[in-house]
């Protein structure tokens, strides 16, 4: 007994010492108001607010509830398990402000507002005439000039109006086993999917013997048809299906490096845009699930069908990427040379026929309207001419997206007998659809591929892609190992154990906070780069307190401290004012400021 | 255990420690567990001193159950030299039991068993049903097992009813950017999580959702089970076969899937997760209430009390219901385990109570991920789990033994 009154006796003495020196909340609190003094009547209730999100991006829910609450609202939350009942309760509009990402896979500012903030774009709620004003000014301008137009397109959809609430710009970065692959030849670009025919082995001779195995965590793919889907579900795949005229460089500048074209120009006035095509490249097709050469060669009437059908709404059902390309006005084949010596390159000098010819081996000669008379060592090439409604240089970056993908006339043709407005879905199979490529009774795969490989077959596991056989053989670019598989893994702890113990090759898009397993493990190569992807919190605009009142909006957006983010994910995040941060810098920066913040909710109440 | 208590706090000699043992009482027992959760809750609160600021109500608290442990200690010395097996206990102590019961305020409620077991002592009931009890707790004292979960169970129900004024909510909820991931020290004894929030304060507020979780998704199957199991036991026939059919439909549906559903279409809130939790267990409480009413009933006494003319209701809730009870409070003690265990599995899954809500299995799963550089993130709350279902089942296998008649 005499111990346990000691241990009280000690306790007592220790709460008593420390009781003089201990400080209580309140205490901390007050110090940093001294200065300030506070006005007695306030209206203190809290402000509802409710959050929607995916539950997946619980980390950046849980900051975003932390400074919202300490500023004065009450949070609640709303959280979806996966991204199509995210999508469900956004279209019913069951949110006030919703967390969203924008990915500019295309590298122009043009795409980062566009779909997202123009009227009527395809994913905008927002109607606001000065945006669209400002959106199509800066469309026509070149990079120079740009700048000065979306800074205050920043400040009119951020500052002025805070129709987005900006929250970071994500780090892209993947991990490499570089005791299988070898990691120089895996490219890391900043808008662009991974091309997968650069890709090869430590050990080149496994190239035939082994299949390179990479991961994607969506395993239900929207569509094979390029036109008809624009999301993380088949992106990469539809990038390395179907072969672009145009590519970007790992940091984002217009090259026909790996394309269909060997050079491209861009004629005076900035509306007329020249390719020369290649001829070495023919579409493959799955026969008894093994690739096979189908002989027909990727040419003008292929590259004429493709764009059309992109740029043209009701071309397919659930065409999902027109408004990429609704800047394209006419897409034509040119046979005549003397058109390529009478035009203008955009600088003013030379033609573009000289354009066209830099660096080819044998120069042009002669141009075909039949692609199958195209032979490149006889001088004999097909040319396409493209027009834009109004200059719009940024149309490149476009034609390098994989909606742009080039699929053969003549196949598609074939399969797409439906009327697009009398399309019934339970009875018409359109091309590319996935139960075509799905193991089990409506396995039918139609695919032709123009791309370095085409998807032979697909389960819930993982998808197999084998190389195309006549896809540039005998070039460096020519793909360089044979069979290519995409494991399905939608969590990505899961994703990166199966990197660690070498089921995987390959995990493109490792989570920031898993930065420091990957270094710590001595087989792992992590490469990163500033990505074109954009956090923010989108507003309701239709029937909520948000929509109408702009000083709920800005309470909202001056709550946000961006800094917490980066603290939060060590500095592997960076700042953002809007989707074209990461492709302008065009000086603005939101700051955090509780007094404003305080300011704007006093507005609001009032109004109440 | 108390013996071991006793050995270790060491100073007794050996006939001291035979004398004590010679009175050790149920009394004894309990004063000694009362006085030990007490300063128990003191010394885990006290914690609190390193941190860079307590709550507003941090001292009076402090000070308050300080006090109260004094108390507990005088309280413990009375019992020690009044209370004596088989004899009368002296009214004036009447005075000492009230205070007791007062201070179970603090969620001690060894200091209400203790006032409530004096207070029946002085009474002097010697009724039969008193002997019962007394034989209950003779028995349950004596199971050092048993003894051990009840006094986890209380010290954490202690240290959630304290921890209202103790420990601030603020540092379990709000991020702190510029404590992220720290390992334990002093003033995080547990470290802090990917948010900088104290794992510590967040596991000792985790409790009180977990135990408010476990035992109400564990009261309304035992209340709601048990009204039908009696209904349908007493009444039998037509009675028996619709409420028992009704309740076997119930009873195909795997528990936790009929969790997940309920969430998933009302909501996820701790409110549903309640529900969602209790009604997948109501047929199993109303199968073992009936199979005891149909025992039961057949009873002398329950013959007589109906030649007495008594109504059904009466009958039912009066004369069979509370001798069918003891197997219930069993299987309730022993489910509670399984009931905290689903809610951290709910919330494991991201369907139980929302993210930033301090609760065992949110904490876990948030650790889970830092398996590998931050262990501590997922043992701790791990632990807390594993300690209270384990105290829960050793509670319900001591309650089993002391209440079940071919033992004692």
């Amino acid at each position: 007994m005499r111990k346990t009154s000691l241990l009280a006796l000690l306790l007592t003495f220790v709460l008593v010492a420390s009781a003089c020196s201990l400080k209580t909340k309140t205490d901390v609190a007050n110090k940093p108001d001294n200065s300030g003094t506070t006005t007695a009547a306030q209206n203190d209730t809290r402000v509802d607010i409710e959050l929607l999100s995916m539950s997946s991006n619980e980390s950046e829910i849980n900051i975003i509830r932390d400074q919202l609450t300490k500023n004065g609202f009450n949070v609640k939350l709303n959280l979806q398990p996966d991204y199509g009942s995210f999508k469900a309760q956004e279209d019913g509009g069951n949110f006030d402000i919703a967390l969203s990402s924008w990915t500019t896979v295309t590298g122009n500012p043009d795409y980062a507002v566009r779909s997202l903030f123009k009227t009527g774009g395809d994913y905008s709620i927002i109607s606001d005439p000065e945006l669209d004003k400002l959106i199509d000014e800066a469309a026509t301008e070149t990079p120079e000039q740009y700048t000065d137009t979306y800074k205050q397109l920043e400040q009119h959809l951020v500052f002025d109006k805070a129709y987005i609430a900006p929250l970071y710009i994500s780090l892209k970065s993947q991990a490499v086993n570089k005791e299988v692959l070898n990691p120089d030849t895996v490219r890391l670009s900043k808008s662009r999917a991974l091309a997968w025919e650069t890709i090869d082995f430590k050990d080149t001779s496994k190239r035939d013997k082994e299949p390179l195995i990479l991961t994607q965590s969506s395993s239900v793919l929207t569509s094979l048809d390029p036109i008809k889907g624009n999301d993380g579900s088949i992106n990469q795949l539809n990038t390395n299906m179907y072969v672009r005229l145009i590519n970007l460089t790992d940091d984002d500048k217009i090259t026909s490096d790996g394309s269909l074209s060997y050079n491209h120009s861009i004629a005076e006035g900035n509306t007329e845009y020249y390719f020369l095509l290649r001829d070495d490249i023919s579409f493959a097709k799955i026969d008894n699930k093994q690739a096979v050469d189908t002989g027909e060669r990727v040419g003008a009437d292929d590259v004429i069908f493709s764009l059309d059908r992109a740029k043209d709404k009701n071309s397919v059902p659930d065409h999902r990427t027109y408004s990429l390309h609704e800047h394209i006005k006419t897409i034509e084949t040119v046979t005549d040379l003397a058109a390529l010596d009478n035009v203008k390159q955009s600088s003013g000098k030379g033609s573009i026929r000289e354009a066209l010819d830099a660096g080819l081996d044998t120069k042009i000669k002669e141009l075909v309207a039949d692609k199958n008379q195209a032979d490149h060592t006889a001088g004999k090439y097909q040319v396409v001419k493209l027009t834009t409604t109004e200059p719009f240089p940024q149309v490149l970056n476009y034609l390098a997206h994989q909606s742009a993908g080039i699929v053969s006339k003549k196949q598609v043709e074939s399969i797409n007998t439906y009327d697009v407005a009398k399309f019934d879905v339970n009875k018409d199979i359109p091309y590319g659809d996935q139960n075509t490529v799905t193991e089990g009774s409506k396995y039918n795969n139609t695919l032709y591929a123009s791309g370095p490989y085409i998807l032979s077959y697909k389960n819930d596991y993982e998808g197999i892609f084998y190389k195309n056989p006549g896809y540039r053989k005998g070039s460096k670019f020519e793909p360089k190992i044979a069979t290519v598989k995409v494991r399905f893994i939608a969590d990505s702890d899961s994703a990166l154990s199966a990197l660690r113990s070498g089921e995987i090759h390959l995990y493109y898009g490792v989570p920031e906070t898993k930065y420091d397993t990957i270094e710590s493990d001595s087989k792992l190569k992590l490469q990163s780069i500033e990505s074109n992807a954009v956090s923010y919190l989108l507003f309701n605009t239709s029937n909520r307190d948000v929509a109408k009142n702009e000083d709920l909006r800005k309470a909202v957006l001056y709550s946000i401290n961006q800094d917490d983010f980066l603290q939060f994910y060590s500095n592997k995040k960076i700042k953002a004012v809007s989707t074209v941060s990461p492709i302008v810098k065009t000086g603005n920066e939101l700051t955090a400021d509780p007094a404003k913040v305080k300011e704007y909710l006093d507005k609001y109440k009032a109004t109440k | 255990m108390i013996q071991t208590n006793l050995k270790t706090s060491g100073g007794y000699s050996k006939a001291a420690l035979q004398r004590v043992k010679r009175h050790r009482t149920t009394e004894y027992t309990l004063a000694v567990h009362t006085l030990l959760t007490g300063l128990l809750v003191l010394a885990v609160s006290a914690l609190n001193l390193f941190k860079p600021y307590v709550s507003d109500t941090f001292l009076p608290a402090m000070s308050v159950l300080l006090v109260i442990s004094l108390f507990h200690a005088i309280a413990l010395l009375l019992v020690l030299k009044f209370v004596r097996r088989n004899k009368r206990i002296a009214p004036r102590m009447a005075a000492i039991a009230g205070l007791l019961i007062l201070t179970s305020a603090t969620g001690n409620l060894f200091a209400l068993l203790l006032g409530i077991q004096l207070l029946r002592r002085i009474r002097g009931q010697e009724n039969p049903t008193s002997a019962k009890w007394e034989d209950i707790w003779e028995s349950l004292t004596r199971n050092v097992a048993a003894m051990t979960g009840l006094s986890f169970i209380i010290f954490l129900f202690s240290i959630s009813v304290c921890s209202l004024f103790t420990f601030d909510y603020s540092m379990a909820t709000e991020n702190n950017y510029s404590a992220i991931l720290q390992h334990p020290s002093l003033a995080y004894p547990l470290g802090t999580d990917n948010f900088g929030r104290c794992l510590f304060s967040r596991i000792i507020f985790g409790a009180r959702t977990s135990l408010i979780v476990g035992l109400i998704s564990t009261a309304i199957p035992v209340v709601v089970g048990g009204i039908l199991g009696a209904v349908s036991g007493y009444y039998g026939r037509r009675t028996d076969n619709i409420i028992m059919r009704l309740l076997d439909i119930l009873y195909a549906i795997p528990g936790i899937l009929l969790a997940i559903a309920i969430i998933a279409a009302f909501g996820a809130n701790t409110v549903n997760l309640i529900l969602a939790l209790s009604i997948g267990s109501i047929p199993t409480y109303a199968r073992t209430m009936r199979a005891n009413v149909l025992l039961v009933s057949t009873y002398e006494y329950v013959d007589a009390a109906r030649a007495f003319g008594s109504g059904d209701a009466k009958i039912i809730f009066k004369h069979i219901v509370p001798n069918s009870l003891a197997p219930m409070i069993v299987k309730a003690t022993l489910t509670i385990g399984a009931a905290v265990i689903s809610t951290s599995s709910l919330s494991f899954l991201g369907l139980g109570v929302e993210p930033h809500i301090p609760e065992w299995g949110n904490i876990l799963k948030l650790g889970s991920t830092y398996l590998e550089t931050n262990s501590y993130l997922a043992i701790y709350p791990g632990l807390a789990i594993i300690a209270l279902v384990l105290s829960f089942n050793f509670l319900g296998d001591g309650l089993r033994d002391a209440l079940d008649p071919k033992l004692s």
